[in-house]
């Protein structure tokens, strides 16, 4: 069994490599497999096939990505999501322990936005008005659990004010309603509102990450952290194996991944799509797999998400 | 003036070689998607970005597009020659093209189907050339209230499309809305009526339930008079194409649903699917019979085919010039813009023009391309009805099955394609049409969504529905049909009631 397990790895890969991407396509994690898509021949040494999966926010992939033998040729997609499905109940894997992260692609804060003729100069405009108005600010937001939620919420309980959050099924639905004055803040990916801004129609009030976003666009824009306030919301794509993957295969994979997202070309690409590179191999993905459980963790209990959808739940 | 300047620079931008190449090609794949039930426009573009990687991005988003609008001409051909639909947006065309087809009429129906595609294609395109960017910006004063009043009205106008029975078609209706919960919710992330069952979390794919109730129902009900012939009149070549009655009686449904097609077109949803039920409800009700309507009447099947067409057209505005993607189709175009490195949005008709006009053009002679190609597949797709049923039939098996596997790669979605095949048989033998469960289908997810929506961002208000002006509009539309319909349904009871008095 185990010389049998030891030849497979050094043939590895003899044939096409499966990536699950565990939502539909078109969205931003499908997109990124699909660039990668395009250099995996040379790389990695067989072609990757796609197979979307989609549907239970990414669950019924990772399912299918946990459950499966392995041995390289079944690698799934990952996102924030990894982390947060599972703070909301069980799920049928656990899936930050039953998957092994081989590299991060990418990673992303989010922004708070609003529209350009709203009186609202700066974050702490909005604040003062949300005070004196209490639940009359409706902050739109891509799905009850996810990360656009969570940034919200996080604002208004660190700033101590009451917004009414509005559901969306996506980025796309929650930016058509805050153009058309439907809701009045909306938390989204600079991709998402980058054309609008430009063409003078959204103003970004402030970026949810560690420090302030690169692109020229947003580095006027300061983070949530500048005002005081405690709202670090970043999202990430990555690729995750099914534990137990041996670790020549791991080696492989890893190496072969870091030299599809490290080319000048694939940063380029990744750009244009509004996204920015952050490589990370599978020590440091894990690492950040780790340290986002805790913080989420935290966030979602003390934002008082978790009760929310377990209440629902009921 | 202007505007037919850019349009001219659009023309000599799609008509270099490369471009136009991308054209027919991408109409030849749009269409095999469209006759081929299950393949949907989604995952063919899908399949095909790796492909477009060397084109020239202009090139490869006419190929894109292309595919899109070329879909939506195909997919009546399979409702209309084995009640299978070919698209989501055709499943209304099975009501009256596939009786048609019966009665050997299918040539008049699918040449009524392509020209009607061709005439409201271009009407939307005229939309599109003309008003994107104010009709761009009207589409936003849609909020969640709007919605759920549309979907509203639309539930209560659409649901009696066929049959006699109020109250059977209502029932469908409800069942489809309730069908329609099953799965995760698409706001809470909430698992509904799922039974533990991962693969329920999906929810119902549209097609899969269509494919069933109506394709594998049919082959069913063919089963039961196996061994009978094609009851297919040989149909002479001059038979093929519309009569002049059939034609004066198409003509008007075309413009009208090339019309709606277009307005519903710009709002969120599975735009082409709701604009050609609401043009098949607009055309029984303008009709001076409406009784042939679910027998054969041509218009139902002129008008939602016309219908679809210009909605796609429309559907490319919000995407064009504000970046959003309205539905599934669109939200993979953007893909293939930004996988290209353009980005869609209010800049993008200053900042590339040539990009603008050139797509746009390309879609005209797209449009015309189309015709060409799918008037003469007529005379062979005709043909197909001459196979014995105990051939045709079980091709027709593998053609759906393998399209209901291919949606989502599940072998779970082909025991429900069979079990929803078992129900449209059996519900077709008791006299329930299907059609009312398809409109709650897709109906349902956006009368609850805007519902959702509309209450948290109206504080809970519900009267607060009526004051906003456009909201308000569509609700009382929606009273007064409704009133109109009590009312001519009293006056009806009380002649008869005297008739019987008389008598």
């Amino acid at each position: 069994m185990e010389s049998k397990t030891v030849t497979t790895a050094k043939n590895y890969p003899d044939k096409p490599i499966t990536l699950i991407v565990p939502f539909g396509v078109g969205g931003g994690t499908d997109l990124v497999a699909r660039l990668l898509e395009k250099e995996a021949p040379t790389q990695l040494g067989q072609p990757l096939v796609i197979v979307n999966k989609p549907g239970g926010t990414g669950t019924i992939g990772w399912n299918e990505v946990a459950g499966s033998t392995p041995d390289g040729y079944t690698l799934g997609m990952t996102s924030i999501e990894v982390i947060l499905q599972p703070l909301y109940g069980p799920t049928k894997y656990n899936y930050p322990t039953a998957l092994d992260p081989l590299v991060q692609i990418s990673e992303l804060s989010m922004v708070m936005a609003i529209k350009a003729d709203q009186p609202w100069k700066n974050l702490n405009d909005l604040i003062e008005y949300a005070r004196q108005h209490p639940s009359a600010i409706k902050f739109g937001h891509a799905g009850i659990g996810g990360i656009s939620h969570i940034a919200g919420e996080t604002f208004a309980k660190s700033a101590d004010i009451q917004l009414e959050q509005v559901p969306f099924q996506s980025a796309a639905e929650s930016t058509a309603s805050l153009l058309g004055g439907h809701v009045q803040v909306i938390v989204v990916t600079p991709a998402s509102v980058k054309e609008h801004i430009k063409n003078g129609n959204v103003r970004v009030l402030a970026v949810a990450g560690e420090e302030r976003l690169t692109d020229p666009i947003f580095t006027e824009i300061p983070t949530f952290k500048e005002y005081g306030l405690n709202v670090v919301c970043d999202n990430w794509y990555g690729i995750a194996a099914p534990k137990e993957l041996p670790i020549e295969i791991k080696n492989k994979l890893a190496n072969g991944f870091k030299e599809i997202i490290n080319d000048p070309e694939f940063k380029r690409k990744m750009d244009t799509l509004g996204l920015k590179v952050k490589y990370l191999g599978p020590k440091d993905s894990e690492e950040t797999w780790i340290n986002a459980t805790h913080g989420l963790t935290k966030i979602v209990q003390e934002a008082g998400i978790v009760e929310k959808i377990k209440a629902q739940k009921k | 003036m202007d505007i037919l300047n850019l349009l001219l620079q659009g023309v000599s931008v799609s008509i270099i070689p490369a471009n136009l190449l991308s054209c027919i090609i991408g109409v030849l794949i749009g269409t095999l998607v469209g006759v081929l039930p299950g393949i949907d426009t989604v995952s063919a573009i899908a399949l095909l970005l790796p492909f477009s990687y060397g084109m020239d991005s202009t090139a490869a988003l006419i190929m894109f597009a292309g595919i899109y609008y070329g879909s939506k001409y195909g997919g009546s051909t399979t409702s209309i020659l084995i009640n299978v639909p070919g698209e989501a947006a055709s499943v209304v065309t099975c009501l009256d093209g596939y009786p048609m087809g019966q009665k050997g009429r299918a040539g008049a129906a699918l040449a009524i189907s392509a020209i009607g595609s061709f005439i409201a294609g271009t009407i939307g395109l005229i939309g599109l050339t003309l008003l994107a960017p104010p009709l761009a910006q009207a589409a936003l004063a849609f909020g969640p209230p709007e919605y759920f009043s549309l979907a509203l009205v639309g539930l209560i106008l659409l649901s009696k499309l066929t049959g006699t029975s109020t109250l059977k078609s209502a029932l469908m209706a409800v069942i489809g809305i309730i069908l329609s919960t099953i799965g995760l919710d698409s706001l809470s992330g909430i698992s509904r009526f799922t039974f533990g069952i991962d693969e329920l979390d999906r929810g119902f794919d549209l097609s899969i339930i269509a494919m069933g109730l109506f394709g594998i129902g049919e082959i069913l009900t063919a089963m039961t008079h196996a061994d009978a012939k094609p009851d297919i009149p040989t149909v002479k070549f001059r038979d093929l194409y519309p009569t002049k009655e059939e034609w004066q009686r198409s003509i008007t449904p075309m413009f009208r649903g090339g019309i709606v097609g277009f307005l519903v077109g710009l709002l969120p949803g599975p735009a082409a699917t709701i604009s050609s039920f609401i043009s098949y409800g607009l055309e029984k009700r303008c009709s001076k019979h409406p009784e042939e309507f679910g027998h054969g009447a041509i218009e139902g099947v002129a008008g939602p085919e016309s219908a679809n067409n210009s909605a796609i057209s429309a559907t490319m505005i919000p995407l064009m010039s504000l970046g959003l993607p309205f539905c599934g189709a669109t939200a993979i175009l953007l893909s293939g813009f930004m996988i290209h490195g353009i980005t869609p949005g209010p800049s993008l008709i200053t900042e590339r023009p040539e990009l603008f006009w050139g797509l746009i053009a390309s879609m005209y002679i797209g449009n015309v391309l189309l015709l060409i190609i799918n008037l003469p597949l007529i005379g062979v797709f005709v043909q197909l009805l001459k196979t014995p049923l105990n051939i045709l039939m079980p091709l027709v098996a593998v053609v759906t099955l393998t399209g209901a596997y291919s949606i989502n790669n599940s072998i779970f979605d082909l025991i429900w394609v069979i079990f929803f095949g078992i129900l449209g048989f059996l519900l077709q033998r008791v006299g329930f049409e299907p059609s009312p469960l398809i409109i709650g289908l897709v109906l349902g997810p956006e009368l609850e969504r805007g519902l959702t929506q509309g209450l948290i961002i109206c504080n809970g208000d519900i009267w607060a529905f009526i004051t906003r002006p456009l909201a308000a509009t569509i609700l009382s539309l929606g009273a007064i049909v409704i009133l109109y319909n009590f009312v001519t349904w009293v006056t009806k009871l009380n002649n008869k009631r005297k008739e019987l008095n008389v008598n």
